[in-house]
């Protein structure tokens, strides 16, 4: 269009040397971040919070955040932030099996607030280390169940083992899935525990100050403190802390139990959708509200406006109850 | 114009060049995050891991050759409950019945052998009528006791009178057999007092064993003591939720639980019976063990055939019954049984 307007007219040569220099502009602006995506300094420890009841719907964040730990280079160490009194068992070795596959990749520490019982111990077992502070609770290694029932002949499914079973092949099965959990345990730390596997099936629970003398801990601290202890044994120096939380999206259930079965509820005025029996589980047993306490608290709450009222005598449970189904 | 392409062409080739060789460093000079090794979990893969889950077989015999006797069964049902169909279940003619089922192998064993079974289930409009005046009308579980040559019991409420009744079968050579539970102590009234009654104690808290059970902590083995009666052919019974029990006389001890057992209120170890008989008084602290499915568990139907030929071989005669079940004793070898099945 202005081709014969020769005075202003960079000739090719200058043309393509300010193209080159352009370019090579934004090249130098973008080098930095591509080559901190590609190399970027290990100087993050994550938090990855593991709070409520064990659910799918936790251990599908669990071990996604655990994958994007491992893939991502500037995490250097992982803390887990643990409070729960434990859950399904399937969710709970699906968390195993990330926190056991994150801590072959790095330093793994457990940091329990009030609670990690039951599926949330097994949760953390492959931990380098377990963090608890005096009065946290830890333990009860085992399954809550109930004692298989006999039930009249079901007619119509195509095999005995259908739509029923025997007594003694639910007790086996149940014996399995006890097994399971305590073999996995002594796996992971048969050489800490301070007592035979007789002892460690038993299911108790420990406060923090005894879990550190029989094996059940390794450490009394804080959650800056297991983050710092992570960063130290990576010796990450300056440091950042990334807190990934979980389970949120999809909402946690409360747990509630009755006489013989834990059931998670998904709503707060639930319809029969909404609950979901449980059956077998890796829970705490006691840190679970028996659901004729909830309807006293309720009743009790709305009559003369005094929650304090229930479970008065076992307010530290009350309190780790609060914690332990993430109301 | 044409040199525009060629512009073009030099600004992505030189911001490649400078954008890839940054990329390329930081490849070079990355720590490289290895995708992690596949972790064995042996502990998965211990084929000891898996219980046995086979149910076992049950073969309930009787080795007494009595004549037919009556054995009455209160299985605790309550008057008002809506039990009124037991006494058929019992005979296979009603619907099943918990109950029902729990004593079917006894049931069936002292059936086979030509022995009546009856089950005590209280009338509730009976218990409403008045009693006539001056006059002491025997309980409704004392009409049934005066008919019967043996009594198995599950139930511990027991009223006063009834209580009586009960002594006075045992005093007239009537064999009882009590089946406890650990809950009894717990949430049943008078148990206390129908130990008092037969001579037998029962302790709280039930007994567990972590070491060797039977897929449960709570479904402990037993070993006898000796060998008397009731444990001929048993080497090792199984109860499924059972509490120490104990009688003031010496020797009385039938089975006991296997070494490693613990007693849940004690956390102690506990070698206290769990099977204990003091003459015609047998006291088993647990009532699950001859359920169909605890039957075929360790040799727990021996245990069961016992139990019949302790029932049946007792010194009773029930007033009124003349010589038809008259007194049967152990039986002597030219005393056939009275219909030619027992045996």
């Amino acid at each position: 269009m202005s081709a014969d307007k020769p005075s202003t007219a960079l000739t090719s040569r200058q043309q393509l040397a300010v193209v080159v220099l352009a370019a090579a502009l934004v090249g130098a602006v973008l080098a930095p971040s591509v080559y901190a995506a590609t190399n970027e300094p290990s100087d993050t420890v994550a938090v990855v919070e593991i709070e409520g009841p064990v659910t799918t719907a936790l251990a599908d964040d669990v071990e996604s955040e655990l994958a994007d730990v491992r893939a991502n280079d500037s995490v250097g160490a992982v803390v887990l932030k643990l409070d729960t009194p434990g859950g399904a068992p399937v969710a709970s070795e699906r968390m195993y099996k990330a926190v056991q596959r994150t801590s072959e990749d790095m330093t793994v520490i457990a940091s329990v607030q009030s609670i990690s019982a039951s599926g949330g111990y097994y949760a953390m077992a492959p931990a380098d280390e377990i963090y608890v502070l005096p009065t946290s609770t830890v333990g009860s290694i085992g399954l809550n169940a109930p004692a298989p029932r006999t039930t009249s002949t079901p007619l119509g499914p195509s095999g005995p083992d259908k739509a029923g079973s025997n007594p003694t092949q639910t007790w086996a099965a149940q014996q399995t899935l006890a097994d399971t959990f305590v073999d996995a345990m002594m796996a992971e730390r048969g050489e800490e525990f301070q007592m035979p596997r007789e002892e460690v099936a038993k299911a108790q629970v420990y406060l923090g100050t005894e879990a550190v003398q029989n094996g059940f801990a390794d450490e009394i601290g804080s959650l800056n403190e297991a983050i710092h202890a992570a960063a130290t044994a990576e010796e990450l120096g300056e440091y950042t802390v990334d807190t990934r939380e979980t389970g949120g999206l999809s909402g946690l259930p409360f747990l509630v139990r009755t006489d013989t079965q834990v059931v998670a509820i998904y709503a707060n005025n639930p319809g029969y959708a909404d609950v979901e029996p449980m059956g077998l589980t890796y829970v705490h047993w006691p840190a679970v509200p028996h659901v004729d306490t909830i309807e006293r608290f309720s009743e009790t709450d709305l009559r003369t406006g005094d929650p304090t009222q229930p479970g008065g005598a076992t307010g530290n449970a009350t309190g780790r109850l609060a914690g332990g189904v993430g109301a | 114009m044409s040199r525009l392409p060629t512009l073009a062409a030099a600004f992505v080739v030189t911001l490649a060049a400078v954008t890839g060789g940054a990329a390329l460093t930081g490849y070079v000079t990355a720590d490289g995050a290895a995708p992690a090794p596949e972790i064995q979990n042996d502990h998965y893969q211990n084929p000891d891991l898996i219980a046995n889950d086979t149910p076992g077989q049950a073969t309930v015999e009787m080795d007494a050759t009595a004549r037919s006797q009556t054995v009455l069964v209160d299985p605790g049902v309550e008057p008002t409950s809506p039990g009124g169909a037991f006494p058929l279940a019992i005979l296979g003619l009603g619907g099943s019945s918990v109950a029902d089922r729990d004593i079917r192998p006894l049931a069936n064993a002292l059936i086979e052998n030509g022995h009546e079974v009856g089950v005590y289930v209280p009338d509730p409009d009976r218990q409403r009528r008045p009693a006539p005046p001056g006059a002491d009308p025997p309980t409704q579980l004392g009409e049934r006791l005066a008919e019967a040559d043996a009594f198995v019991t599950f139930r511990t409420d027991y009223e006063p009178d009834e209580l009586d009744a009960i002594e006075s079968f045992v005093d007239s050579g009537g064999h009882v057999v009590l089946a406890t539970e650990p809950d009894a102590a717990y949430s049943e009234p008078g148990a206390a007092s129908l130990d008092a009654t037969l001579g037998v104690t029962t302790e709280s808290g039930y007994v567990y064993n972590m070491e060797e059970n039977d897929l449960n902590y709570q479904r402990v083995y037993a070993e006898p003591t000796g060998e008397t009666l009731l444990t001929e052919g048993v080497d090792r019974a199984m109860f499924p939720s059972a509490t120490p029990v104990g009688t003031t006389a010496t020797g009385s001890d039938v089975l006991r639980p296997i070494a490693g057992s613990e007693l849940s209120t004690t956390r102690a170890s506990t070698e206290a019976p769990l099977v204990v008989r003091d003459d015609d008084v047998v006291a088993i602290g647990d009532s699950d063990f001859l359920s169909p499915d605890n039957a075929r568990r360790a040799d727990n139907d021996a245990l069961i055939g016992n139990l019949a030929d302790f029932l049946v071989t007792n010194d009773r005669t029930p007033p009124g019954s003349g010589g038809a079940s008259g007194p049967t004793g152990p039986p002597g070898p030219g005393q056939p049984p009275a219909n030619g099945t027992a045996g």
